[in-house]
């Protein structure tokens, strides 16, 4: 037993309150009239009749009531250790113990060390409680629902797995939290059994676990840790030869505390080891490593990066995957005997960049046929008039995921004899009105084409001069992506199927406008080229814990080949386990794995490599930097306490006392002793007083 | 338990309490009140009236009164005779009242010894006043205060005697009784009313002259509850209502020894006024009057039977 505030100890003084009260009884200031004192002299005065005790159950209560709230400031508690704490509340436990299972635990013994501290809390499971084992990363599944079967649950700990992606508290705590809030049993706790990795918290969360739980992080984290990894890498692309070659380069990162010199950092393409380099890396401070270049000969080559040894393996080697840049098919359609001038400013547009990005053929509408136009994903039409018996082919192309870019001068009309394909319909040209040039008024930013030229200085569209124009009257369901000043449609989109149709209501050469003398020419050209086409940059690699979904991957894998749609993929996992994606649920992979994922269509032909996806750990599991467990907990929650079953962390006396609150209970039974006093004190005096008037 | 089984033993007698008799300020409605009704209960009226029945002529001497000659008679027999009533035959009573400062005690907010004493005498001197005796009093503390002789017109007096009677000093039995003694040569019923706060034999012998005169003496010993019980709780001063003396007491110490000495007091009394054939009644305030009351009838019945 021990006391908070000792000091109000010496209040016990008040003690000799009652004991004086009753040894010497205060005498009436008004003395006693008898009427004579004849017979009372005779008996022999005795002194030491006035010690003696005059009521002991009074006494008791007085001397009991004084001692019970003297001990209650002085705020006693049991000192415990924080198991003994924990054992000593009665009432079964509601336990879910959190286990980070994040690529950070790989770190040396981390994770067999945090296994066994989720043993020893299961170990320490009553009769009558129940654990739910939580396995967490970036999402957090429950392993074992409730169950006081210690035998499974030390079970589904033996056979958890590290997994690849990143550590985030918020998912486990708030599962922690709803479990908890479910439970019907009285004494809840959330073990949380992690390295505190600090890049686990993304934002302040609120998490608000029921009243009374006990929470207990349990850090597994090393004090001083060394750890190199690689964090990305960047590629540089040329030509060379009609072949692509490629620079690779590295960045590479030293998290631990001491330099690192000499480090092999190795670049493997396919498997073969193709260039080493040594970095000399200081604490804190990222390294770029460059290797050589090498040629891109096929699609889906796999690369991976491997610098340095330690006791975080995840984080030393990078996964990427490259192809050949493929150049989108864009034919752009022009009247039978059209000037090459028409066709210049938008051929010239496309052909920018490097690697190119669209590969161009300007088709004659006469020589325009519906296989050609089926190999294509993009068609602009450049104010021409689309034959009737090209319209069946062209629907079936949109509808395909295809794209049109119909560019309406003079000549534009109808793509197909239906009208179903152009978003509206089309006004007579107009000239601007009394000489001044027209402008574009209302531009819808938010769209794909135009969002490039949201932030200010980032491409002027409003100083494009319109000297002629052809206003289009779209559709109900037509989306309208700009209008001229004068409140006419300069542009709409109306989807069909899979694919897009947008209208422009000018010309893109020099005669009706300027646009094609604007800098913002190209790169407005290059996104609507792109948002037809429905062009996605294949990413080189993938954090692990992400969901991907491959169906466009895999549609663009057999686009061409045949019209049949591929429905499903079969999946290899780099560990060997195979996942057949595709259905109503979607082609959807999760990447929990570090390594290469191979994506095979089901009912195509294989044609080449399989579709590769590249995963590395999240870069953020790569630093280390641990939180106590104090400043876990209050990041965790404001309200519950802190029991510390495996962090050396002893629980202060202010903590023992107020969970103990034994102050409370002296207080309430003193309380009721005075009560207790009051009425028997009040009883005894309600009897008269003799002699008194 | 022996006054209980008096007061059970006569059937509708009901006395009211002393709390109540001491809100009546009239002694004389509250003699009449208490009397009466103590009468009425008792019905035995016939051995009262003996004062208005016809006993005898005598022939007349004199020196008689001669309001009390039979004329009728004179006329028939020319001679003088006087009527004789039993009442004629009634004797002198005198109230010996103690106004010691000891009297005004009385606990508890009840009536005080000196009140109790008032309501006594009066009802005693009513009844005999009822029933053609002389009434009289003598109020004394340390000496003689007030000496009414017994007249049959005295009653008047007797009450404002009592009603005037201030209880100042201390008091003692003898001297004044042993002076005031040498009146009372005729024979007369005595009541002495005190709480004779003094040695038995001392007591005794203040009443002795009065016995050996021929009076027959009642003595009514007034205590309160609180002398007879000491009830007191906490520890105080005592003060001595006479003579001011104060001992510091813790009551529950000496309450059984004290208990011891009163009732050892009262013993000693009672046996003593019994050897001196001295009726003796224990008088408690708390108690109504019905006790004193019925003693002094029983006494006036004996003297009746007696002649």
């Amino acid at each position: 037993m021990s006391f908070l505030t000792p000091l109000f100890l010496l209040g016990l003084g008040a003690l000799a309150i009652p004991v004086l009260v009753h040894l010497i009884q205060r005498e009436r200031k008004t003395p006693v009239e008898f009427p004579s004192l004849m017979f009372l002299r005779r008996v022999p005065y005795q002194s030491v009749q006035r010690r003696r005790i005059n009521n002991w159950l009074l006494f008791l209560l007085r001397s009991a009531a004084v001692l019970l709230t003297v001990l209650a400031f002085s705020r006693p508690f049991v000192s415990q250790t924080p198991v003994q704490a924990s054992m000593a509340n009665a009432g079964a436990r509601e336990v879910v113990v959190l286990l980070d299972r994040s690529a950070s635990m790989g770190y040396g013994d981390h994770w067999q060390r945090a296994k066994d501290e989720a043993k020893k809390v299961i170990d320490g499971l009553g009769n009558g409680d129940q654990a739910t084992l939580v396995l967490f990363d970036r999402s957090a599944e429950e392993n074992v629902r409730a169950t006081g079967d210690k035998t499974r649950l030390r079970a589904a700990v033996d056979a958890a797995e590290l997994s690849a992606a990143a550590s985030r508290y918020a998912p486990a705590l708030r599962l922690a939290q709803s479990l908890l809030s479910r439970s019907t049993l009285g004494r809840k706790e959330a073990v949380v059994v992690s390295d505190m990795q600090r890049t686990g918290w993304d934002r302040p969360e609120q998490i608000q676990f029921p009243e009374g739980t006990t929470f207990t992080p349990v850090s597994v984290a090393a004090t001083d840790t060394a750890n190199v990894s690689v964090t990305s890498v960047t590629f540089n692309r040329t030509r060379f030869a009609n072949e692509e070659r490629v620079i690779v380069t590295a960045a590479i990162a030293n998290r631990g505390p001491k330099p690192v010199e000499g480090v092999p950092v190795v670049l493997e393409i396919d498997g073969l080891e193709v260039a080493t380099s040594r970095a000399t890396l200081t604490p804190g401070v990222t390294n770029a490593v460059t290797f050589p270049a090498f040629t891109l000969a096929q699609s889906f080559v796999r690369g991976r990066v491997k610098a340095g040894t330690d006791n975080l393996a995840a984080d030393n080697v990078f996964q990427f995957v490259l192809s050949p840049a493929r150049p989108t098919a864009v034919i752009i359609a022009v009247r039978d005997g059209a000037a090459a001038a028409e066709s210049l400013y938008l051929a010239a547009a496309l052909d920018v960049g490097s690697p190119r990005q669209f590969d161009v053929q300007i088709v004659p509408m006469s020589k325009l046929t519906a296989p050609a136009i089926s190999r294509a994903r993009v068609l602009i039409v450049s104010d021409a008039t689309m034959p009737g018996t090209l319209g069946p082919a062209l629907k079936s192309f949109v509808e395909r995921g295809g794209g049109i870019l119909s560019i309406v001068g003079s000549r534009g009309g109808p793509l197909d004899g239906e009208g179903a394909l152009l978003p509206g319909t089309l006004s007579d040209p107009k000239d601007a009105a009394g000489g001044r040039p027209e402008t574009l008024g209302v531009i819808d930013f938010s769209h794909v084409v135009f969002e490039l030229f949201k932030t200010p200085k980032s491409g002027d569209l409003s100083g494009v001069r319109f000297f002629r124009y052809r206003p289009i009257s779209p559709a109900a369901g037509d989306l309208v992506l700009a209008r001229f000043a004068d409140g006419s449609v300069a542009m709409a989109e109306r989807r069909v199927g899979a694919g897009k149709v947008i209208a422009f209501g000018s010309t893109l050469d020099s005669d009706w406008n300027d646009l094609v003398l604007k800098p913002v020419f190209v790169p407005m050209l290059h996104q609507v080229a792109r948002y037809l086409g429905q062009v996605e940059e294949q990413p080189a690699w993938q954090n692990a814990g992400q969901v991907v979904d491959v169906s466009q991957r895999v549609a663009a894998l057999t686009a061409g080949g045949t019209d049949e749609r591929v429905t499903s993929a079969l999946v290899v996992a780099p560990g060997g386990d195979r996942q057949t994606v595709g259905g109503a649920a979607g082609m959807s992979v999760e990447l929990r794995e570090q390594g290469f994922y191979e994506v095979r269509p089901q009912g195509a032909a294989a044609s080449g490599r399989p579709f590769t996806l590249a995963v590395n750990i999240d870069p953020t599991e790569s630093d280390l930097a641990s939180m106590d467990a104090q400043e876990f907990t209050a990041g965790a929650t404001g309200k519950a306490s802190l029991v510390s079953a495996g962090v050396p962390t002893d629980v202060k006396p202010a903590e023992s006392e107020r969970r103990q609150s034994i102050w409370w209970f002296l207080l309430l039974i003193g309380f009721v002793l005075l009560v207790a006093e009051s009425i028997i004190a009040n009883r005894l005096s309600q009897k008269p007083a003799f002699g008194i008037r | 338990m022996e006054r209980h089984e008096q007061s059970g033993a006569m059937p509708g007698a009901r006395f009211v309490d002393p709390k109540v008799l001491s809100r009546i300020g009239s002694l004389d409605l509250l003699a009449r009140n208490v009397v009466d009704g103590f009468i009425n209960g008792l019905h035995r009226a016939p051995h009262f009236g003996a004062s208005i029945d016809f006993a005898e002529h005598r022939g007349y001497v004199p020196g008689d009164d001669i309001r009390r000659v039979d004329w009728r008679l004179y006329a028939r027999t020319d001679k003088y005779f006087v009527k004789q009533y039993e009442a004629d035959t009634n004797t002198n009573f005198a109230v010996l009242l103690d106004i010691s400062k000891s009297m005004t005690f009385g606990s508890d907010g009840g009536v005080t010894k000196i009140d109790y004493a008032r309501y006594l005498a009066a009802c005693l001197a009513y009844m005999a006043h009822r029933q053609r005796d002389r009434v009289g009093i003598v109020t004394f503390d340390e000496e003689v205060v007030t000496y009414v002789p017994p007249s049959a017109k005295h009653f008047d007096v007797l009450l404002h005697t009592l009603d005037r009677a201030q209880p100042v000093r201390a008091g003692r039995l003898r001297a004044p009784l042993e002076n005031i003694a040498e009146h009372f040569k005729r024979r007369s019923v005595v009541a002495l009313i005190s709480d004779l706060y003094e040695e038995p034999g001392e007591i005794v012998e203040a009443i002795k002259p009065y016995r050996f005169l021929g009076n027959d003496i009642m003595v009514f010993h007034v205590l309160d509850q609180a002398e007879l019980d000491f009830p007191y709780r906490e520890a105080s001063r005592f003060q001595d209502l006479e003579t001011g003396e104060e001992v510091p007491i813790v009551p529950e110490s000496l309450r059984a020894q004290y208990r011891e000495l009163i009732a050892a007091h009262i013993d000693a009394l009672r046996t003593k006024f019994s050897e001196i054939r001295v009726d003796y009644t224990l008088v408690n305030t708390s108690r109504p009057l019905d006790d004193a009351l019925f003693s002094y009838l029983a006494n006036r019945e004996r003297m009746m039977r007696v002649r």
